[in-house]
């Protein structure tokens, strides 16, 4: 059994505080991703779990054993915990199987157990016939595989990953995104991913949570924060999205900047609000509520990246591919929508936008 | 286009050939010329008068305010004063050599100034002994008073009625005729020079100067004579250097040929001329010093022989030296690397207080010149009045008036050595530690090792590489260092190799061979190591830079932080501040036996006395000059090599970048050696007993400093920088200038420093090769602490050690923080 209780966790590097109360609980066979732009504490959350950061405040359980609080503070070598590094941190003096052999040596195993265990975990990384190599003779991604082999032979109850897939090329880190899913789907143990790219988080997670300036913006399934995001904030972090100011009340929300324009809303917030759209959430209507004119058509093979002029405001819509050649700039359209967020407008929209990287 | 490129092609290729061809004229004619020499050469003795024909060199013994003088008298007086002259030479070289005086008569009568010089020469060669209690009234007089002497001394040479000036008291009683005037002119040097005893400084100057210039003056003969034309003359007298040039010219067409060869290209590119030019100078003065050496280790007279070696073994004395060697820096090794290590990753890798302060603490060690070191332990160490010793007595109780501690011997220079050279080891491993990717080190840990497992399974094998190379420059440093072993274990009979050179080379031509001998066998010990670092363990070195810059995760020490820093304080303690203040309370003392907080004890008369004497101002003004120069030209070489090695793909680029390793590489003893037995002109350059021998010589061991600096920083900005600058408009020129000049600026400067510092304070080289006019300051320090006092050398030793904090300050403001040593 892993689970791992965070119980309001801060951490400071002097005056800079990097971690804010950070109070979550993970549970066993988990997939966990720890989203952010870079410098939101993301990493440091993983090093404190690791035991690689002291946290300024707040107790850590593993396995509801306190690992970190108060006096206590239990060094990484006792935590049992299998870590991926963004750089690998494959050791170039020793070849791949003494790399993987390492976690068991000092457990001080048996030299047969040793090599079944390592011939196993090289198979599940398609590594067996590196056994003899030395890291400088592997490609990244094979050092990669060699990190994940070590990080798995001991058969810890939980994996911290930093950022793994970072240093790799597109087509691998694809690839790799789902051996490491399956591999966690196979073995059942629990995961904590730590990325800056959402498609990974989105891809992989049970559970995201999306930090930035060390506080949890939001945790949930990647549905709900995809669909149902709480902020602006979190709705721009997580794909493409619009927003637009209006006015919300009595069912509709009227954009001045779309010379009037409304759509029907029926939520709670009246009074200013904003209106996050996914460009893939409009489509092309006869009966829309929103009229405008397309003014730029971009073709992008599955889709089409339209711009369509509504009043003053310029508004992204993704149209099918195949539709490409029913569409002609100048044209008027008009435009439906499928899945409106709205946010209450408190003013702060640009700045909150400006802190992601 | 193809017809264009075989016409260009075929016209370098005529070049080279004409190139070679003029190559082997000159080989050719300088080894006639030589064979002309050989067949027509004179004797010393012979010489000796062949220099009177040689106004150049007259001139250059000549004493200028003479000549003054001579002018000031008027040409009424000085007309009996000549005649007088002329016959005087004409008298002094007929007796030497019959017909002789002839000539002297037509030389004198063509041209007085060069009378004179011959006449000077004359008496100064051949006359009598002055009184030395004359001589030093005479230096003691003010300069006025010395000219007016000066003047009066010459009326005198012109009348002998005239009588002798009073300060000469009786010297000059029962003297006449030719005899009174060559002492006449005696006292006249005298009362021009400054010190002690220019007549005889002088003759040796003469003297050398004749065996030196030996075929000029054969060929100036012959020619004289109307045996010879004027061209022959030129090359006969120059025969050396005409064999050299020749061959270095064939040498530069066949590497010139080689490397076109190679590129399938004949076409001339002028990168290959400063890269020649570069690789010529090298092999003057750094291969075929060391190669002749080698050569005359195994060709002693001429044949191979192994007898050089084996007196390396059997003469005990040679052998002693070698052990004693082998054992000191076998020993600084292993201690300064167990010193060094710890350290390193203290400093680097752990959250130790004051980890900055004591990382420069330690590195600015490297800068301090090793014999002030080692005369701070000398005065700790010392067995009998020793500061430690006496702690040591006086704390334990121990009775008797020496020991515990006794640094003249071989423990005590293996101390000393140790406490200046394992900053060599540290900043290596330092260095490495710092590039290493510290989660290497947490995958160790979160894989289930403590940190002491991790240090030992993770960081130290990979650090083994590095570990090894800072083990091997400690070692190849003690054993070819000469300052420390010649302050303590000179005095201690512990002698080393580089002590024993020495004193073989001092000794004389009959023991140069034992001293080749010790000196091939450094080079060779050196030979391997730099194989083994720069080779071997070169391959080895994992680079494990990470590709982000992580905040390095410091172990943290818990309770042993407050005590290893106090350990670490401790030792810096120790290895820096005692011995420090050791120095500056010494020069600060009047009685050395008694403390400094003994009332009247404390005097900065050593000080004022070392810093107002002349000497010692002007070896302090040769130190700063050669310096100054060394570093410069080692500059501009290491900034043309920084181009051609990071900006170029020009073939053949590697070659001075090895040479230059390779000279570093070389112990200063070797260099030094190989300078003076090449370069006193029998292969065509002269420049013995010149400021060029020790700046030369100061290149070759410190170039590398400045280039490493150069390159590392040419590699650390991307090329595009570069070529975005040119892709605005900015010609080569311009942004060499505008952007990447002031991009290396702050390394330039740390190279011209690392190449000015050492070489400003060096002393093995120096020993070797100067003279008293090339007197440098580290020289003149070790001078004073053997023969003067030891008060005042600590006083110049710590004026150094100012000028080198003082350096390191301002090169620390120049580079904006980013470099001190």
């Amino acid at each position: 059994m892993s689970t791992v209780s965070i119980r309001h966790i801060s951490k400071a590097f002097g005056k800079n505080m990097v971690l804010n109360d950070f109070n979550e609980t993970f549970q066993d066979g988990e997939f966990i991703t720890l989203l952010g732009p870079s410098g939101c504490g993301k990493t440091t959350m993983l090093r404190i779990i690791a035991g690689f950061e002291k946290p300024t405040g707040g107790e850590l359980y593993i396995n509801d054993q306190l690992v970190s609080g108060g006096k206590t503070f239990l060094p990484p070598e006792k935590r049992e915990i299998g870590m991926v590094f963004q750089s690998y941190a494959v050791w170039p003096h020793m070849n791949v199987f003494d790399n993987v052999a390492y976690p068991l040596r000092i457990q001080k195993q048996d030299k047969n157990q040793i090599r079944d265990a390592v011939n196993r975990v090289l198979e599940t990384v398609h590594l067996t016939q590196y056994a003899d190599r030395l890291p400088s003779q592997l490609s990244g991604g094979q050092q990669q595989r060699v990190a994940l082999a070590r990080a798995l032979v001991a058969s810890p109850k939980l994996m911290l990953l930093d950022e793994p897939l970072s240093n790799l090329d597109a087509k691998l880190r694809e690839s790799m995104r789902f051996e490491i899913k399956e591999i966690q789907r196979k073995t059942g143990i629990t995961v904590v991913y730590v990325t800056h790219d959402q498609t990974e988080a989105m891809a992989m997670s049970d559970r995201i949570f999306l930090i930035n300036r060390g506080v949890v913006q939001q945790s949930g399934t990647p549905r709900e924060i995809y669909n149902h995001p709480v902020s602006p904030f979190v709705a721009d972090f997580l794909g493409k999205v619009d927003f637009f100011r209006g006015e919300a009340g009595s069912g509709k929300i009227i954009f001045p900047a779309m010379a009037g324009q409304a759509v029907s809303y029926d939520g709670s917030i009246t009074g200013k609000a904003i209106a996050a759209i996914r460009p893939e959430n409009l489509y092309l209507s006869e009966d829309g509520p929103l009229s405008g004119k397309l003014e730029k058509l971009y073709y992008l093979g599955d889709v089409n990246d339209c711009r369509i002029q509504i009043g003053d405001t310029l508004v992204r819509v993704t149209v099918p591919g195949y539709l490409l050649d029913t569409l002609q700039t100048g044209q008027d359209v008009r435009l439906q929508i499928r899945n409106l967020m709205v946010f209450p407008d408190d003013g702060q929209l640009e700045q909150d936008l400006s802190i992601r990287t | 286009m193809d017809t264009q490129k075989s016409k260009a092609s075929l016209i370098t290729k005529t070049g080279l050939a004409a190139c070679l061809l003029l190559g082997l004229v000159f080989i050719f004619l300088g080894i006639r010329g030589r064979q002309k020499l050989s067949s027509e050469a004179l004797s010393t003795e012979e010489s000796y008068q062949a220099i009177y024909a040689l106004s150049g060199d007259l001139s250059a013994a000549w004493n200028d305010s003479l000549s003054a003088d001579l002018e000031s008298l008027g040409a009424e007086a000085r007309k009996p004063l000549e005649e007088k002259a002329s016959a005087l030479l004409k008298e002094t070289w007929e007796s030497r050599e019959a017909g002789a005086g002839e000539r002297a008569e037509r030389i004198g009568a063509e041209n007085a100034g060069t009378l004179w010089k011959m006449l000077y020469v004359s008496a100064l060669v051949n006359g009598p002994k002055t009184s030395s209690a004359v001589r030093k009234s005479v230096i003691a007089l003010p300069a006025d008073s010395r000219s007016a002497l000066r003047r009066q001394l010459l009326l005198c040479m012109g009348d002998e009625s005239l009588p002798a000036p009073e300060i000469l008291g009786d010297a000059l009683e029962g003297l006449t005729g030719s005899e009174r005037q060559a002492a006449l002119l005696q006292w006249l040097v005298t009362a021009s020079g400054g010190t002690e005893d220019p007549v005889s400084e002088h003759v040796r100057a003469l003297k050398k100067s004749v065996r030196d210039k030996k075929s000029l003056l054969t060929a100036f003969e012959m020619c004289a004579r109307g045996e010879l034309s004027w061209l022959w003359m030129l090359i006969i007298s120059n025969a050396s250097t005409v064999i050299l040039v020749g061959a270095v010219l064939i040498l530069d067409v066949v590497l010139l040929a080689a490397l076109m060869a190679a590129d399938r290209r004949w076409v001339f590119n002028v990168k290959w001329g400063i890269i020649l030019l570069i690789i010529d100078f090298l092999l003057l003065f750094q291969v075929l010093p060391v190669f002749y050496m080698g050569f005359r280790g195994l060709f002693p007279e001429g044949t191979f022989s192994l007898d050089t070696l084996r007196r390396l073994f059997s003469y005990s004395l040679n052998a002693e030296a070698l052990k004693n060697t082998l054992i000191a820096g076998f020993s600084t090794m292993i201690l300064g690397t167990l010193i060094a290590f710890p350290l390193a990753w203290l400093v680097g890798r752990t959250n130790l207080y004051g980890k900055k302060f004591f990382r420069s603490l330690f590195i600015m060690t490297y800068m301090v010149p090793p014999y002030v070191g080692a005369m701070a332990w000398l005065r700790l160490m010392n067995p009998n009045v020793g500061t430690v010793n006496l702690v040591l007595r006086s704390l334990f109780g121990l009775g008797g008036t020496s020991g515990p501690l006794n640094v003249y011997t071989l423990p005590g220079l293996i101390w000393v050595l140790t406490t200046f050279y394992y900053p060599y080891a540290f900043i290596t491993i330092s260095r490495a530690m710092e590039k290493m990717d510290p989660s290497l080190e947490e995958a160790g840990r979160i894989s289930g090792a403590s940190p002491l497992k991790t240090l030992f399974t993770v960081t130290l094998p990979m650090m083994l590489p590095s570990l090894i190379a800072g083990a091997l420059l400690v070692f190849i440093a003690a054993a070819s260092c000469y300052g420390i072993p010649s302050i303590i274990g000179t005095p201690g009979n512990v002698s080393t190799v580089t002590t024993r050179i020495m004193e073989y080379v001092s000794m004389g031509q009959q023991s140069m061979n034992d001293a080749i001998g010790l000196a091939l066998f450094l080079m060779i010990v050196a030979l391997v190591i730099l194989f083994i670092s720069d080779v071997v363990l070169a391959r080895r070195q994992y680079i494990t830079v990470s590709g982000k810059s992580v905040q390095p995760a410091l172990v943290d020490l818990r309770r042993w932080r407050i005590p290893l820093t106090v350990g670490v304080g401790l030792f810096a303690v120790v290895m820096v501040v005692i011995p420090f203040a050791t120095i500056l309370s010494t020069s600060l003392k009047v009685d050395l036996g008694k403390s400094l907080l003994v009332p009247g004890n404390f005097t900065i008369a050593n000080w004022t006395s070392v810093f107002s004497r002349a000497e010692t101002l002007s070896c302090l003004k040769n130190s700063l000059i050669y310096a100054s120069v060394t570093a410069t030209v080692g500059l501009i070489i290491s900034c043309v090599m920084g181009y051609l090695l990071q900006r170029t793909r020009i073939r053949g680029r590697s070659i001075p970048n090895f040479l230059i390793t390779l000279g570093s590489g070389t112990p200063s003893v070797v260099i030094a050696l190989g300078l003076i037995m090449t370069m006193r002109g029998s292969f065509g350059i002269n420049i013995y007993n010149t400021a060029y021998i020790l700046i030369i010589a100061y290149l070759i061991k410190y170039l590398m400093m400045g280039m490493r600096t150069v390159v590392s920083a040419m590699s650390q900005i991307h090329v595009s920088l570069e070529e975005s600058s040119q892709v605005s408009g900015a010609g080569w020129l311009t942004t060499m200038l505008k952007i990447t000049g002031p991009l290396i600026f702050p390394s330039i400067a740390a190279g011209w420093f690392l190449i000015f510092i050492p070489s400003f304070y060096e002393l093995s080289m120096t020993t070797l090769l100067y003279t008293s006019t090339t007197k440098t300051i580290g020289f003149q320090l070790y001078e004073y602490w053997t023969f003067t006092s030891q008060p005042m050398s600590c006083a110049m030793a710590f004026g150094i050690l100012l000028i080198v904090i003082l350096l390191n300050f301002v090169l620390n403001r120049l580079t904006k923080g980013k470099f001190s040593i």
